[in-house]
């Protein structure tokens, strides 16, 4: 079980629920937690092959708190972009911002 | 440029920009400031051409015996392994042809103070007056082909600004506008014969294409080519056949424009470049003998549209082609300097002419010679005179300057092999005399009887018939005849001073016949007699033997019928096939191909924009569809 493709495992079907709630959802919040949960897939897969494959020295823990860093700041864009399209068009369905579709 | 001489040194070197450049400032001065003022224009514009006249004398005297030309140049343009070089260059013909149009045009421009009096152009007219002198004067003496030809187009210029100067008069622009094309076809031909001669001379130098290095350099075949299509130029400007009808035409510009084109600069710029290059002609028997055939055939043309048109301008314009063809027939026989001394003599007596038509112009504002002879034209008695001394001049009758001339040029045409040439030398010079003489007796001795015809519209209405005018018109005119009447006397010293640097194997001088200039007089002398008979004695019918004859008649009034083939050429080849085709191809070719452009790109768009739903969330999935595959992909083939 302690073995690397477990890991990978775990960490293609975090990217892969991420990608299918950032296809599905409707909810710009939604959409928001679907990328954070690929981002945490991508973390996994950092700290699992820093663990197994390359241990010294440990980039791939220092890469993952960069994607926690990053996470934060990109969750403060984007709320503050939904903020944004809330007060526009009274919602955060991303149906009803379609003004520029051809 | 750049002259690297201490140029104020150089009393040749300054005399000379001084002469050439002169008159452009004047036309600056005119055009930018002096406008509103007339006399002032006229004042400026007078005594540039003065400052210019007193250059080129000065020229003249100073190099009268001259060892060797004198090539002042400064480089303006170099391209590669051409260098193109800015100038003056100053050998016997460039200094006497100087020397002949700054004397012309100061005479044409005092005149004109007379017969322009009162125009609303008037600081017009002599703002052009001066462009015309400084684009001829810098063209007679330009060191190189590309000079030459550029100021060439400038005197194209000129002259159809001054030819169409009476602009509101559509017959007036429409001659202005038929003299710019019509010689520009002859330009654009000379100016291929440049090319030729630039890409396998590698030069345009004039004294480099006068050697003997144009032999080496270029094979007989190109040598041809290269001067039959340098001769294109000189058949537009010269109004040689079969481009000779916008002289006629240009008859509508005032008369001293047309005494000064006529005589001195436009079309004496064609021969004279003929001149100019004679040594490099001379090295293409070939195109030497075209160029006789075309000036013979121009010549008896030209002359035969003379002996029937009632205008009095018209007579002379024709006689002008007529002696330009001659001066080509001389110049192509191999008599340089017989051809350079008809030019010479041709540019005094031929502006006398048109100025003293002018005064008769001016006074009864009509061109028609019948009428003017009915309304006592005789009277003026300084324009009657001076107009009989230059007819004799051009008719050939001794002692004037046209016989000598006309004397030299048959001495060389009675030396080629074939006698065909001084046959026709020998008619054309009896037709001279009789259309000459035909007008002089019309004016001189009016028909009460005949009958009163439609005046030919002429003249410009403005009446000043001042007697101040009148001798400001008069004075040019007796300085001319006194020119004239002396010219013929000084042929020695001029063919002489010609000959000097002329170095050319196939020039030989007149033919020692002792008959030929007494067969000349007599027919000269027949012509005049027939004039006489027909227009001159008591009791004269005052009808030429061709109008007796109507086919003939028609032929010579419609000029050989050469204007119409021209129009039909135009309609049916021009307009009927080029410019038909090209608007279709224009409409359905060009418009369609690109209407439809616009139309596949709009509909492209609408097709494209289906793809632009407004759903990130769509693109987003075609995106991780696509990267899918592509992992796929690598995973099945790698």
């Amino acid at each position: 079980m302690n073995s690397l493709t477990t890991y990978l495992f775990i960490a293609a079907a975090l990217f892969v629920i991420g990608v299918f709630g950032l296809l599905q959802r409707r909810s710009l919040i939604g959409m928001l937690i679907a990328i954070e949960l690929m981002l945490n897939g991508a973390s996994v897969n950092f700290m699992a092959f820093n663990r197994f494959l390359a241990p010294d020295p440990i980039i791939g823990q220092v890469y993952t708190l960069f994607i926690m860093g990053f996470a934060a700041a990109e969750t403060i864009i984007a709320l503050s972009i939904i903020i944004a399209v809330f007060r526009r068009i009274h919602s955060i369905n991303i149906e009803q911002a379609r003004n520029l579709r051809g | 440029m750049t002259v690297n001489l201490a140029w104020t040194q150089d009393p040749n070197l300054l005399a000379a920009a001084l002469s050439a450049l002169t008159p452009f400032a004047a036309f600056a001065l005119i055009m930018l400031f002096a406008r509103p003022h007339a006399r002032l224009s006229a004042g400026i514009s007078i005594a540039a051409v003065g400052v210019s006249l007193a250059g080129a004398v000065f020229l003249l005297v100073r190099n009268w015996s001259l060892p060797a030309p004198i090539q002042i140049t400064g480089r303006w343009l170099i391209s590669g392994d051409i260098i193109i070089p800015f100038g003056f260059l100053l050998d016997p013909l460039s200094l006497l042809m100087l020397t002949i149009v700054a004397t012309i045009s100061c005479l044409v421009q005092v005149y004109s103070l007379g017969y322009m009096a009162g125009d609303p152009g008037f600081s017009r007219y002599f703002g052009f007056q001066s462009l015309f002198a400084w684009a001829m004067l810098t063209l007679t003496i330009s060191p190189t082909m590309i000079q030459l030809y550029i100021f060439w187009e400038l005197v194209g210029l000129a002259s159809y600004f001054l030819i169409g100067f009476w602009y509101e008069k559509f017959s007036a622009s429409e001659a202005g506008k038929k003299a710019f094309v019509m010689t520009r076809l002859g330009d654009i031909a000379f100016f291929l014969g440049l090319l030729v001669v630039l890409i396998h001379f590698g030069n345009l130098n004039i004294l480099d294409m006068n050697g003997p290095q144009a032999t080496e350099r270029l094979s007989p075949v190109l040598l041809t080519v290269s001067a039959l299509l340098i001769f294109g130029g000189v058949m537009g400007k010269s109004a040689q056949f079969p481009l000779l009808t916008w002289l006629p035409d240009a008859m509508e510009g005032p008369t001293p424009v047309s005494a000064l084109l006529h005589s001195a600069t436009m079309v004496a710029a064609g021969v004279y470049m003929f001149a100019r290059i004679f040594p490099f002609f001379s090295h293409s028997a070939n195109a030497m003998t075209v160029c006789l055939s075309i000036g013979t055939i121009t010549m008896l043309l030209s002359s035969t549209m003379a002996m029937v048109t009632r205008d009095i301008k018209q007579v002379w314009a024709y006689s002008t082609i007529s002696q330009l063809g001659f001066m080509v027939m001389g110049l192509a026989a191999g008599g340089y300097a017989a051809g350079v001394f008809h030019l010479t003599t041709h540019a005094g007596f031929k502006a006398l002419l048109f100025l003293c038509s002018g005064v008769f112009i001016h006074h009864y504002e009509t061109n028609d010679m019948f009428v003017i002879g009915r309304h006592g034209g005789r009277g003026l008695l300084i324009p009657m005179v001076c107009m009989s001394l230059a007819a004799a001049a051009l008719s050939g009758l001794p002692p004037f300057s046209g016989f000598f001339s006309k004397e030299a040029i048959m001495g060389v045409l009675a030396g080629q092999h074939n006698p065909i040439w001084l046959a026709a030398g020998l008619l054309g010079a009896f037709l001279t005399a009789y259309y000459s003489f035909r007008l002089i007796f019309i004016i001189l001795r009016p028909n009460p009887t005949e009958r009163v015809h439609a005046e030919t519209p002429g003249g410009h209405g403005n009446g000043h018939h001042a007697a101040g005018l009148y001798w400001v018109m008069a004075w040019p005119l007796i300085i001319l005849a006194a020119v004239t009447l002396v010219l013929g006397f000084f042929q020695d010293p001029l063919e002489a001073f010609l000959a000097r640097l002329q170095t050319v194997s196939g020039s030989h001088g007149a033919g020692h016949h002792a008959w030929l200039p007494i067969a000349a007089v007599s027919l000269a002398l027949a012509g005049t007699g027939l004039a006489w008979l027909e227009f001159g004695r008591k009791g004269a019918a005052q009808m030429g033997f061709v109008e007796r004859i109507p086919a003939l008649r028609a032929l010579f009034a419609n000029r050989w019928y050469l204007d119409h083939v021209y129009r039909r050429f135009l309609d049916y080849v021009i307009y009927g096939t080029f410019s038909n085709l090209f608007t279709r191809n224009d409409r359905r070719v060009i418009d369609g191909a690109i209407d439809g452009m616009c139309r596949a790109t709009i509909g492209s768009g609408r097709l494209l924009s289906f793809v632009q739903s407004g759903m990130l969330q769509y693109n987003l999935m075609v995106m991780f569809a696509a990267l899918a595959l592509v992992a796929l992909g690598f995973y099945l083939l790698g």
